[in-house]
């Protein structure tokens, strides 16, 4: 009998990574007919099935309380992942205290996300050119606000048109109305001439292609099995497969990008984490999707005889000007929320108001002492009772027992409110990711250590924001419960921990700055592209998901114009 | 922020952030199988009688051992032990509960459960407000104030708890109206009057 020799199948386009990047480059893909095969380290997941929606924390271990597991709670949607992940470390250089969430599951971190939708705006992609700090985009936002209607046409965004400034419109659902003690945060915002706009966020509240309106059961991060809030496999993923052009293989560990001896990408070995086997994918076109510094990693470890340093190294700068978001929160307590008539303040999973940046002329005048603005996003309300509830009362109370404390602790239910800021952080040369060339995960790849420094810039923001939230909340008639001063930084997050990292392969308009041309695609390696939100420049306070779909989506169009001009072979 | 991360501030507003699917229940304590890891019989007894000197039954809901509040602090303890890595909270809770009986004998001759209910009124007042507390309590403070927010965080994410405060959602509203315009013209009205609550003194927490 003849031997049968099977060639290895090849793909159009091979896709690393399912969260919000790789989503929507596989569902442009597949839907414009392209062959897609997409690799995702974790595990299938499907929120239609598998959320925890309308669980209770009585019935959970520990009353649903975080734990190194689970660090957002037992219910939070993140199946395998966390700060931690069990044998995939990574490791921080002295002096660095760099915090990496990653989601090892279909959808990635989309499944859990906070779905804030904020476009970037005009100055956000010149911002160089505005103060002289860190760099600019080589596009601006009028090459992107199509993509951004289009993004939020298919994902589903509620919000309101309100023309302020560097705050772009775009294409909303209708809002849903504040809750009781957001409209006491808008009054107070009213007299401090802070605005204080309805939220911008992926949550239906219109039915859209097949996908129902929320139920306000405020449980997005659980996430939904109704499928109404955006995800990558509800939204991206699922309907792609639908045309039988993508194949979705989980539990497949991207290693390396394996390149040709002429310099273009041939595909992408795995390991495949069930049978430990290496394999590989083949296909004419590789996009990296696979988070930003999972992406650093992935390309800094495909070395060969073309790229000694990493595919698509030649400028040394993958995984440099790594940023994330600043963050400070203060929490206050509200006398005029005590002892109300019950209702639902569930609402959808977060705030339905917000406060967008708004001293640009102070700023552009000089009357600030930092760059960059930031926007405050908050909570509070009769919130689900879970561990932790009605911790530290008696800053509120003075102390106490008995029927007393019974009843007042009754009284101060979904009387406390958190504000929070979320700002712009400018590259720096201190803050970046390497190869750690000591350390290996339990696949045998070598792993990351990362490098990160705030600057003056982001600290005074961050002491900005503790004055402005402190005075928001003076001026709703509230007192002070949490707040931060110098002895800590004023509170700032440790880099990474809002889970905005973004940078590690800028985007540039010349091969010798940047890693990659102006339409995401690497200068070294015209079949490599990245969708994820590693091209990234700068991270405007705008919270990157919405980007990443906008700018991965105008990317996966210009892989399918390219193939279809023949300028890429498929 | 050193030992408070971002994530905790959202205890202090009384809930879990971001809320994966339920593979266990937790042990139940109403069907009286709990089996007890940290609490020994005495202070067994002791947390029984403190949980309900500090959330009693009253015409609203019942008490915190009625709401399973000493299995779910005994279990709270055990978790902590093996998330933290060490078991400080646990010494001090234990220590806390070793005082208040050696106090108790010390002052009335009988240990803390059996004592009576002004004898803990007399110890409870020394310990209950921080700030009246003297020098030589403060320790006992803190114990009481930690004892005091889990037995306030057990009771109320209780069901019992739940329905007690009410805590109204966890379910599909069909169309949301945002706040009831009954509850907001009350808190206009005393945005007029300037209404200032319980009239507690609030203390910063410096983090």
């Amino acid at each position: 009998m003849p031997q049968v020799q099977s060639k290895p199948k090849t793909y159009d386009v091979v896709i690393v990574g399912s969260g919000a990047g790789g989503g929507v480059a596989a569902h442009v893909l597949a839907l414009s007919g392209a062959k897609v095969c997409m690799l995702e380290a974790g595990d299938w997941y499907d929120c239609t099935k598998q959320s925890g929606m309308f669980q209770w924390p009585y019935n959970a271990p520990h009353r649903a309380a975080r734990s190194k597991a689970k660090p957002f709670g037992y219910f939070d949607a993140t199946l395998v992942g966390g700060w931690q992940v069990p044998g995939e470390p990574y490791t921080n250089a002295p002096g660095t205290d760099w915090r990496w969430w990653r989601a090892r599951m279909l959808g990635g971190r989309t499944n859990h996300y906070g779905r804030i939708s904020l476009r970037m705006g005009p100055y956000d992609f010149k911002s160089q050119s505005r103060d002289g700090k860190g760099f600019d985009w080589p596009i601006d936002y009028q090459d992107l606000a199509p993509y951004y209607d289009k993004a939020e046409e298919l994902i589903g965004v509620f919000g309101t048109n309100e023309g302020l400034e560097n705050t772009p419109d775009g294409k909303f659902q209708p809002p849903p109305a504040p809750r009781g003690y957001e409209r006491v945060l808008k009054i107070a915002c009213d007299k401090l001439e802070i605005p204080c706009i309805p939220s911008r966020m992926a949550i239906l509240t219109q039915p859209l292609n097949n996908r129902p309106a929320c139920h306000y059961c405020a449980q997005c991060g659980r996430a939904c099995s109704a499928n109404a809030n955006f995800n990558s496999p509800g939204v991206h993923i699922f309907p792609a497969m639908k045309t039988g052009n993508l194949e979705v293989r989980t539990g497949a560990m991207a290693r390396e990008v394996v390149a040709g001896p002429d310099g273009l990408a041939r595909g992408v070995a795995y390991i495949d984490r069930k049978t430990r086997r290496d394999e590989a994918v083949y296909a004419k076109i590789v996009v990296l999707a696979a988070s930003c510094c999972e992406t650093a990693r992935i390309m800094l470890n495909s070395k060969s005889g073309m790229f000694p340093n990493g595919i698509a190294n030649s400028t040394g700068l993958v995984g440099r000007y790594l940023m994330d978001t600043v963050g400070s929160p203060v929490a206050g307590h509200l006398p005029l929320l005590e002892d109300l008539p019950p209702q639902n303040e569930d609402g959808v999973g977060g705030m339905h108001m917000y406060m967008p940046w708004w001293l640009y002329k102070e700023q552009k005048a000089g009357k600030l002492p930092f760059a960059r603005g930031y926007h405050i996003e908050l909570g509070g309300g009769r919130r689900q009772p879970a561990a932790g509830a009605f911790g530290g009362s008696d800053r509120i109370l003075g102390g106490g027992y008995g029927l007393d404390l019974k009843r007042n602790l009754r009284k101060i239910y979904g009387a406390n409110i958190y504000l929070d800021g979320r700002g712009e952080m400018i590259p720096n040369e201190d803050s970046y990711c390497e190869i750690d060339p000591d350390t290996v995960d339990q696949w045998g790849i070598p792993v990351l250590r990362f490098h990160f420094k705030w600057s003056q810039d982001e600290i005074l923001q961050a002491r900005h924001m503790q004055e402005t939230f402190q005075q928001i909340i003076e001026a709703a008639g509230g007192k002070v419960l949490y707040k931060s001063g110098p002895e800590d930084n004023w509170g700032i997050a440790n880099g990474g921990e809002i889970i905005h990292e973004v940078g590690a392969t800028k985007m540039g308009d010349n091969p010798k700055t940047s890693v990659l041309n102006p339409y995401c695609q690497a200068w070294d390696c015209k079949n490599l592209f990245i969708t994820d939100a590693a091209p990234f420049v700068t991270n405007a306070d705008k919270n990157p998901t919405l980007t990443i779909t906008a700018l991965g989506w105008r990317t996966s169009e210009y892989i399918a114009d390219q193939v279809k001009k023949r300028n890429l072979a498929v | 922020m050193k030992d408070i991360s971002r994530r905790s501030v959202f205890h202090i507003i009384g809930s879990v952030p971001a809320v994966a699917a339920l593979t266990g229940q937790a042990a139940s304590a109403a069907n009286g199988t709990y089996k007890r890891k940290i609490f020994d019989d005495r202070q067994w007894r002791t947390v029984h009688v403190l949980c309900d000197l500090i959330i009693p039954a009253d015409e609203v809901s019942g008490s915190a051992t009625e709401a399973g509040v000493p299995e779910f602090l005994d279990d709270w303890l055990d978790f902590r032990n093996r998330e933290d890595g060490n078991e400080n909270l646990t010494a001090q809770i234990l220590g806390g509960l070793q005082w208040l009986d050696l106090e108790s004998n010390r002052l009335f001759q009988a240990g803390f459960a059996g004592a009576s209910p002004d004898q803990h009124k007399q110890i409870l007042d020394r310990i209950a407000w921080p700030e009246r507390a003297a020098a030589a309590d403060l320790p006992w403070v803190a114990f009481f104030s930690e004892f005091r927010d889990l037995t306030a965080s057990g009771f109320f994410s209780s069901k019992v708890g739940v329905a007690d405060l009410p805590y109204l959602g966890n379910k599909a509203v069909v169309q949301w109206k945002g706040c009831d315009p009954k509850v907001w013209a009350i808190i206009e009205e005393r945005m007029k009057n300037g209404y200032q609550g319980l009239g507690g003194e609030v203390k910063p927490l410096l983090s």
